[in-house]
């Protein structure tokens, strides 16, 4: 027995020895090759960054054509030009890569503020059981908490879960039966399977009202992206809370970036259904995250309009470069308070056919009625803008309110039309959003004037803002951004 | 569980440390439930097979006993036993195989009928049911007596080490020695220490590089050039050895941590020279399993020659289809079969005649020994093949890319791993590593002990590339 610990402190010391090797002339090789996000840990460290974004294929997605190709941290470092800032970036990251970025940060890194991509499809099955999970995990072995060697005995081991596609599809498809879909009212499927399978059997018609396979395949895959519900074991939050507490733990300013996802598109395809859970995974995470300590949470959900969304075939959160400017402003707005003197006000460029009102609060009653508007004449309206994607945000205190959006038409005759189309909003004493996608018809052409804005004659208040009004063509083309005269 | 996981790094020591922790009479309640635990690692509900399996042949062990004195009611139980236990085999591991080709030959006479089963084939079959069988047979001829306790066959069928990929083991060794007190001692730990290293050291490092360029050459043989489709074969005879022999020589360090010796499956094959030679010293607990079970019973070689090639190829051709349920295999046991054979009759006709010079003995020995490499890794390619087809593309790429195709680019490393790897094979020649470092000075072994942790550790493939023999 004592040979045997003899030859344990000698085991033990040869393989001090072999550590003290591997780490100084063989890690950095192994880092470059099996782990290379690592490297953008030591990349942030080198620059001195103070300010790090850490993001997935958002960040740095631009479309076919764009001139300007730049990465949303890259925007953001606009609005802070005497500070560094860094990003960490890596395609089909989440939450518990980004934890892992974080976690190797030196202690002596000068970072002070973490920005955080938060999501939300990131909760998802589809995400979870992605068949890219197995080689980012690979990734994150060699940056565990044990020494290099040991680490690098792990990855030899391939102590990371490694799934076959078929396994991981069964997966998916498991959730997706199993994991029940519950609304305050009656709906017609169970889950997410179910509901698939329906609108895959009745599919969808197009603005010609024709059955359209494409916009079948799409709504399905609308279906599949956000029809889920965020519950406490969702493997998710427990990376976020992880980062919450590192970050408290290492003193940073925490912000957690919840990307804008295309509600345009999932409201048209889809509808108040996919509506309703998207804005209740929204609520779920803005509840948990949006109110602690050191933890600021930019919501940018309803932000991007259809026309910005690089991926007009699929669900991403790839935006063109307004797109990435809106993201980058709110993150810049909240990260300010940090850094006032830092701060350099940035001019937001508004794409042609773009009209945003911004972030001022209207109250809306029988006294003043109308909210913020936007005119035009009809033959100003280019050929090409054959729909208008209208939101915006509105707070009630009760739904006694006659709250519309409305679109009003004055013809060269004097006469007027209004359509009046009624808001999503569900939600009482909180912010919630609406979205519409409406045709630009010939008569709206043929109107002297027209004019969109939200109305509420009614005595019970509401307030609105960020009415957002968006011109496109009727089909958009994946990659390829819309272009109109203004 | 496989030996190359972190769990298992955590389960042997565990099973170690109890096993010598615990009093002899708990000992193979732990083993036994470390091995279920081990087998049940992969796919929980096959044990029940494996449980199928080891209650007919206890109780076939037991009945042949017990009526000894009948030998017509004992040939009965060895052929209950036997009937059962390959029904087992048959069914989990060829009737996928025979009803794909029962569907394709009805479809060849036009008659519409087909039959499509997908059975999953549980881990380590045909290794555990040899192992049963011969414990039966040996039990039927007298050579064993009847294992009376359920507990120490049950172990004996799984014992963790060998249960997946064996050494296919003998009860006569084995099941003895699971009765035997094993007391703690320095030594064991050391060698099973050694031979675990190596292990590793040949599975993670050489032959699972050495798979990364194979998988590519076989997927698409016609994109390199013909050096590079060689090279791919000559590196899958490698591969192949140091992934099966890896594994042996993890299994056989882990019963030694414990103080069990058992069979050693490889012993150079590659410097054979001729094909008796290699089935010698190529995964020898299954050749001499189908030299005790059916080469001899059949006649052997004490019969006239026509007879002796009938034995020769059944022998063959069995062992081929035991690998696996293909056309291929089928063929690649056949092939051996015909030239050993070959061999044999050329040997007939010119019998080897002494050499004067040592010189000229040496040079021919080398170049039999390179004739049996080649051999070999040809027929390794029927092996390794998907199928016939990819079979024939790998042949067509040797003969006809000569101009053009991809070069495989070998990285500089990995003829550095497959050179140690080859100067270990040399050094070990028909010795073991653990034996060879026995009489070695404590600093060098220290040496290589810390050259072949730092390789496995720091130079292992990152790939994932499972046990070959794990198919069968």
């Amino acid at each position: 027995m004592k040979k045997l610990l003899i030859r344990i402190v000698m085991a033990s010391a040869l393989l001090f020895v072999l550590n003290w090797i591997y780490t100084k002339w063989f890690y950095k090789k192994d880092v470059a090759k099996h782990s290379d996000i690592l490297e953008l840990v030591w990349q942030v460290e080198a620059d001195s960054c103070r300010i790090v974004y850490l993001g997935e294929s958002s960040n740095n997605t631009c479309g076919v054509e764009e001139t300007g190709r730049k990465k949303i941290s890259e925007y953001l470092a606009e609005y802070f030009p005497t500070m560094k800032t860094g990003d960490m970036t890596k395609e089909a990251s989440h939450a518990q890569t980004y934890y892992y970025l974080l976690k190797n940060l030196s202690k002596k890194s000068t970072v002070e503020t973490v920005v955080v991509t938060m999501n939300l499809r990131s909760f998802d099955a589809r995400w979870i059981y992605s068949n890219l999970e197995t080689p980012l995990r690979k990734q994150l072995v060699l940056m565990e908490d044990y020494p290099p060697f040991m680490n690098r005995l792990l990855l030899a081991l391939k102590a990371y879960p490694i799934r076959s596609e078929e396994e991981l599809d069964s997966l998916t498809r498991q959730h997706w039966r199993e994991d029940p879909l519950v609304f305050p009212y009656e709906f017609e499927w169970d889950n997410v399977y179910q509901w698939d399978s329906a609108m895959a059997w009745r599919g969808l018609s197009n603005y010609e009202g024709q059955y359209d396979a494409k916009w079948t395949e799409l709504a399905c895959h609308y279906i599949k992206s956000y029809g889920f519900q965020i519950r406490d074991n969702n493997p998710r939050l427990k990376d976020f809370d992880d980062i919450v507490a590192l970050s408290s733990k290492r003193g940073w300013h925490l912000v957690f970036n919840l990307m804008a996802e295309n509600v345009d598109k999932a409201n048209a395809y889809v509808g108040k259904d996919l509506m309703y859970l998207m804005k209740q995974n929204h609520d779920y995470l803005v509840n948990r995250y949006g109110h602690l300590e050191g933890v600021t949470l930019v919501d940018n959900l309803n932000l991007v309009r259809d026309v910005n969304f690089i991926d007009q075939d699929w669900t991403t959160e790839h935006y063109y470069e307004e797109g990435r400017r809106i993201i980058a402003s709110q993150v810049a707005e909240a990260i300010k308070a940090y850094y006032p003197d830092d701060y350099r006000e940035q001019a937001l460029p508004c794409d042609a056919g773009h009209y945003f009102f911004g972030d001022e609060v209207r109250d809306l009653n029988a006294a003043v009625p109308y909210g913020p508007s936007l005119t035009l004449s009809g033959d100003s309206l280019p050929a090409d803008w054959e729909r208008v994607n209208v939101a915006f945000m509105m707070q009630q205190a009760d739904t006694l309110h006659e709250t519309n959006l409305v679109v009003q038409l004055v013809n060269p005759d004097g006469s007027a039309e209004s359509r009046y189309y009624p808001p999503q909003c569900m939600k009482v004493g909180a912010w919630d959003f609406s979205t519409y996608d409406l045709s630009v018809d010939s008569a709206m052409r043929a109107a002297q004037q027209v004019k969109i804005f939200v109305c509420n004659p009614s005595e019970s208040a509401v307030q609105v803002k960020r009415m957002d009004v968006s011109f496109r063509p009727a089909y958009l083309k994946p990659g390829v951004k819309a272009r109109s005269s203004r | 569980m496989v030996f190359n996981s972190i769990e298992f790094l955590i389960f042997l020591p565990i099973v170690v440390l109890l096993f010598y922790v615990l009093p002899q009479k708990l000992r193979w309640v732990m083993l036994l439930a470390a091995s279920c635990v081990f087998y049940m690692w992969f796919v929980p509900k096959y044990i029940l097979i494996l449980l199928v399996t080891i209650v007919i042949d206890f109780s076939a062990g037991v009945l042949m006993e017990n009526y000894a004195d009948q030998p017509k009611l004992k040939k009965t139980f060895l052929v209950i036993s036997i009937v059962s236990t390959l029904l087992v085999l048959m069914i989990f591991k060829y009737l996928n195989f025979l009803t794909a080709n029962l569907s394709l030959l009805c479809a060849q006479l036009g008659i519409e009928k087909r039959w499509v089963t997908n059975i999953i084939l549980p881990i380590g079959l045909s290794f555990h049911t040899f192992q049963s069988m011969s414990y039966v047979i040996e039990v039927y001829r007298g050579h064993q007596k009847a294992e009376r306790h359920f507990g120490y066959y049950s172990l004996y069928v799984m014992f963790f080490p060998q249960l997946v990929t064996g050494p296919i083991e003998r009860p006569g060794n084995l099941l003895r020695q699971l009765h035997e007190k094993k007391a703690f001692d320095y030594d064991n730990i050391s060698k099973g220490m050694r031979l675990i290293i190596y292990g590793f050291f040949i599975k993670m490092v050489v032959a699972d590089h050495l798979g990364a360029y194979v998988d590519k050459v076989y997927a698409e043989p016609s994109a390199y050039n013909s050096w590079s489709v060689m090279l791919a074969m000559a590196f899958y005879s490698f591969q192949i050895y140091c992934d099966f022999f890896g594994y042996s020589t993890i299994a056989l360090g882990s019963a030694k941590l414990m103080g069990f010796d058992i069979s050693d499956n490889f012993r150079t094959p590659y410097l054979a020279k001729s094909i008796a030679e290699f089935w010698h010293r190529w995964h020898i607990s299954l050749s001499t399993w189908f030299r005790d079970y059916v080469y001899i019973p059949l006649g052997g070689s004490r019969v006239k020659f026509g007879r002796w090639t009938f034995n020769i190829l059944v022998v063959f051709v069995l062992s081929g289809i035991w690998h696996g349920a293909a056309w291929t295999f089928l063929f690649w046991g056949f092939a051996h079969g015909l030239l050993h054979i070959v061999e044999k009759a050329l040997r007939n006709r010119f019998p080897e005649k002494e050499m004067q010079s040592k010189w000229l003995s040496v040079s021919i020995d080398a170049l039999r020994i390179a004739k049996t490499f080649v051999l070999v890794t040809l027929f390794w390619v029927m092996f390794r093949a998907t199928d016939f087809s990819n079979m024939k593309d790998m042949f067509v790429a040797v003969v006809s890319n000569f101009g053009g195709g991809e070069s495989l680019g070998v990285k500089p490393e990995m003829w550095l791993y497959l050179g140690l790897f080859i100067l270990s094979d040399l050094l070990l020649f028909n010795t073991r590593f653990d034996r060879w470092c026995d009489n070695k000075p404590m600093a060098l072994r220290w040496c290589i002990y810390g050259l072949l942790v730092f390789l496995t550790v720091a130079c292992s493939s990152v790939n994932s590339f499972p046990f070959i023999y794990f198919q069968f």
